[in-house]
């Protein structure tokens, strides 16, 4: 037996804003997260902007975990959890007593507490670090936090490293997994805290923009890294109808692949079966897709790619074609979680979240990507990407419910 | 043999015995621990000892091409797949083969390089870009893909020593949903200086000594086998829980309950026990709880990590793999059993054909 799978509660941590409330303002703004790097020193670096969660206090959210055994990524995900909760108005004894998942995709994990270590071994040597900096690293904590925080022990606890597509993958496993009515309930998403390691590598790529992230620009310079945290509640309808929760969206299906191509550029003939994948999954032709939310992280390999997998996909004019990543940076495993919930928002709401910075689109790209300002639309499905280093794709899609008679 | 659920038709162990399966099978045979080693070259902290795979040069194994900048990670997954496919002869996998993998955090030294050298360098960007792609945990899944040409689904599971077992259920409901009908599930762990003394600065009480390596199993849907493989055993199921500090002990019991019960099996069935030998306290509980399920059915136990010591995200594997060396042609019911400090607990179950592996 298999069940619809709903979408009830979203908590976003993020450079735009904490929480629903915030975040869509954010989004309808159209604001961005850019400014100056404060997480590490930069000194030395011509430029070093970036997407940080500005005044993020863990003890706002973080109750039951000790917040000095634990990374900042973790605590990003512990408090959007939080948030997804709060949210989706359960209590934890209704948690407690329902069998979930709780899935949490990462790039870097807790990367950079690894930094950290690695400064410490330099300066003091390798002897020195202590054992409660060296127990926050396995990733398996980003997940397992979240239960702790929240006392859950009848839960599957699954971090999922598939790098920058990794909140796709978390999302579409607890799709899976309510579906088949394995679990209740699933929290689902992707974290990480920005870091010097991942910086200084898309640094010495050139993907890093020296000022802003512009999708499909023809004068893109590449793109912010980000941080953050999205995790998203989902449930069975029947549970959500029972509770008369209130739905945001219906999770439609999901596709998954890899291109087994390049360990880091993106291949076209990849990405658009992993959408064909996503569709057939949901029983969806093109033509009902409203709005795809691409992974658009503002370089020239992953835009032009990815339009033309689009193009693929959609033919000469495909749906409106919008970047998170334009507001945010990329926030690496969160930002397909971030994404999933901002698509989630705006079909709940009825609006198309902007691409900013956008001043003349690349004719390469040839998609209408909602330049600089928000606006009002009508959304019944929308297709949310990721994408990652060794062709790992991953694309949700989202639908209205209840569905428009 | 009528099995309903995914079964295993191959399988692959790069392990501290040796580069290949029968290196496996021979020393789990034996019952000797591995050759050790204690050299800091190896990656090993002063005054202690470790398992590392013997001889494992990755240019002398994988050639030269494609291999500069590849990480151990890697290089073991590499070196295991090829064992399941033919001599790792490119196009071999099926069409569409996924590929799940376990791992604790991807390659440490990977990691902690890249930031040591951008640290050091007189300009922080002075780092070698290729090894960009090795500081991230999908690294070694995404270099397999591309090896082997495997386009299917494929994920890194980042679960520590319960990977392996996570990772299997992870393939199961991906069979299930029809996203891929055949494909490759393990984990990896490499030895390295910086996973040592991570380990060691992070050990809880009395520590064990380290071990490395990759193992892999083919998994399919009992209709998608071919005819020239040979179903070894069928997964039955596979379950996991969060242990919290107050009450371990009822979460690793209802856990293994959990999987006997979906399996339909009693503990009097169970022929073959592969706990996680963990030296930790949640290793204790785990040890505590099987003997109280499994005690006086006297199945047989099986002991890896005394012998390849802990070989973290890959353990799990190298349990499952065991449990079908060990049990060689004779059929049965086995149990695999992971926990790790951080808080998971998982279980499988395995009907056993008696296939000699």
């Amino acid at each position: 037996m298999t069940h619809r799978v709903v979408l009830t509660g979203l908590g976003a941590v993020s450079s735009i804003g904490m929480g629903v409330t915030e975040f869509t303002a954010g989004l309808l703004a159209g604001r961005s997260g850019a400014k100056d790097i404060t997480s590490f020193d930069t000194t030395g670096f011509d430029f070093a902007r970036g997407c940080e969660v500005p005044d993020f206090d863990p003890k706002d959210w973080i109750e039951k975990v000790p917040i000095d055994t634990i990374g900042k990524a973790t605590q990003f995900a512990v408090a959007g959890a939080r948030m997804a909760i709060n949210d989706a108005g359960v209590d934890l004894d209704w948690l407690r007593s329902r069998r979930g998942l709780v899935s949490i995709g990462t790039t870097d994990g807790e990367s950079n507490e690894l930094d950290k270590m690695v400064g410490v071994e330099l300066e003091s040597g390798r002897a020195a670090v202590s054992a409660t900096a060296a127990r926050k690293i396995p990733a398996t904590r980003l997940s397992l936090a979240i239960a702790r925080e929240f006392g859950l022990v009848d839960v599957e606890a699954t971090t999922i490293g598939t790098a920058c597509a990794a909140g796709n993958y978390a999302v579409g496993y607890g799709f899976d997994v309510v579906r088949g009515g394995e679990v209740d309930f699933a929290l689902c998403g992707g974290a990480d805290a920005i870091c010097r390691k991942t910086f200084t590598g898309f640094y010495r790529l050139g993907t890093i923009a020296p000022d802003n992230c512009r999708p499909f620009d023809k004068d893109r310079k590449g793109i912010l890294h980000g941080e953050g945290a999205g995790v998203l509640l989902l449930e069975t309808l029947e549970s959500a109808q029972a509770r008369g929760a209130r739905i945001y969206a219906e999770v439609l299906g999901y596709g998954l692949n890899c291109d087994a191509h390049h360990q880091v550029a993106p291949n076209q003939d990849g990405v658009a079966k992993c959408m064909r994948l996503a569709l057939d999954n949901a029983g969806l032709d093109p033509s009902q897709v409203d709005l795809i939310s691409a992974h658009g992280t503002g370089t020239k390999a992953n835009d032009v790619t990815e339009c033309g997998a689009i193009h693929d996909v959609y033919g000469s004019a495909p749906p409106r074609t919008v970047s998170l990543k334009s507001m945010l940076g990329h926030t690496m495993g969160a930002a397909s979680a971030l994404a999933a919930i901002a698509s989630a928002l705006a079909i709940r709401n009825g609006f198309v979240f902007p691409t900013i910075n956008h001043v003349e689109t690349d004719p390469e790209c040839a998609i209408d990507c909602v330049p600089n300002e928000a606006i009002a639309a009508d959304l019944n499905v929308v297709q949310n990407n990721g994408m990652a280093f060794g062709g790992n794709n991953a694309s949700v899609i989202l639908g209205k419910y209840p569905v428009a008679a | 043999m009528s099995a309903t659920g995914p079964v295993i038709t191959a399988w692959a162990a790069v392990s501290p015995f040796g580069t290949d399966r029968k290196n496996f099978l021979d020393g789990m045979a034996a019952g000797r621990p591995a050759a050790s080693t204690s050299k800091p070259e190896d990656g090993v902290v002063p005054g202690e000892h470790g398992f590392v795979v013997p001889n494992f040069a990755i240019r002398e194994i994988l050639g030269r091409k494609g291999t500069r900048m590849m990480d151990r990670v890697a290089a073991l997954t590499i070196t295991a797949v090829g064992q399941i496919f033919d001599a790792g002869e490119p196009g071999n996998a099926p069409e569409g083969t996924g590929l799940v993998l376990g791992t604790t955090t991807g390659s440490i030294w990977g990691a902690m390089d890249f930031t040591r050298t951008s640290m050091l360098a007189e300009l922080p960007y002075h780092v070698e870009p290729g090894r960009m792609p090795g500081g991230v945990m999908n690294c070694a899944a995404g270099h397999c893909a591309i090896w082997y040409q495997l386009t299917g689904p494929n994920t890194t599971l980042a679960n520590g020593r319960p990977s392996g077992l996570i990772a299997l259920r992870y393939v199961r409901r991906l069979l299930a949903r029809g996203r891929a009908n055949t494909a490759l599930v393990g984990s990896v762990e490499e030895y390295s200086l910086d996973r040592s003394w991570l380990e060691y600065n992070a050990r809880d009480g009395a520590p064990g000594p380290l071990g490395e390596g990759a193992c892999l199993f083919l998994l399919e849907n009992p209709g998608s086998v071919s005819p020239d493989r040979t179903p070894l055993a069928e997964l039955c199921s596979v379950s996991s829980r969060v242990y919290l500090e107050d009450d371990p002990r009822s979460s690793m019991h209802a856990c293994v309950l959990d999987a006997l019960t979906e399996a339909g099996v009693e503990a009097a069935d169970v022929s073959i026990v592969a706990p996680s030998g963990f030296t930790g306290a949640a290793g204790e509980y785990e040890s505590e709880v099987l003997d109280g399920l499994f005690g006086r059915v006297r199945p047989q136990w099986v002991d890896v990590a005394g012998l390849i010591g802990d070989t973290g995200a890959v353990s799990s594997s190298f349990q499952v793999a065991a449990a079908l060396g060990l049990a060689g042609d004779r059929p049965g019911v086995a149990v695999v059993t992971s926990v790790d400090a951080d808080g998971t607990i998982a279980c499988a179950v395995f009907r056993l054909f008696g296939v000699q592996t």
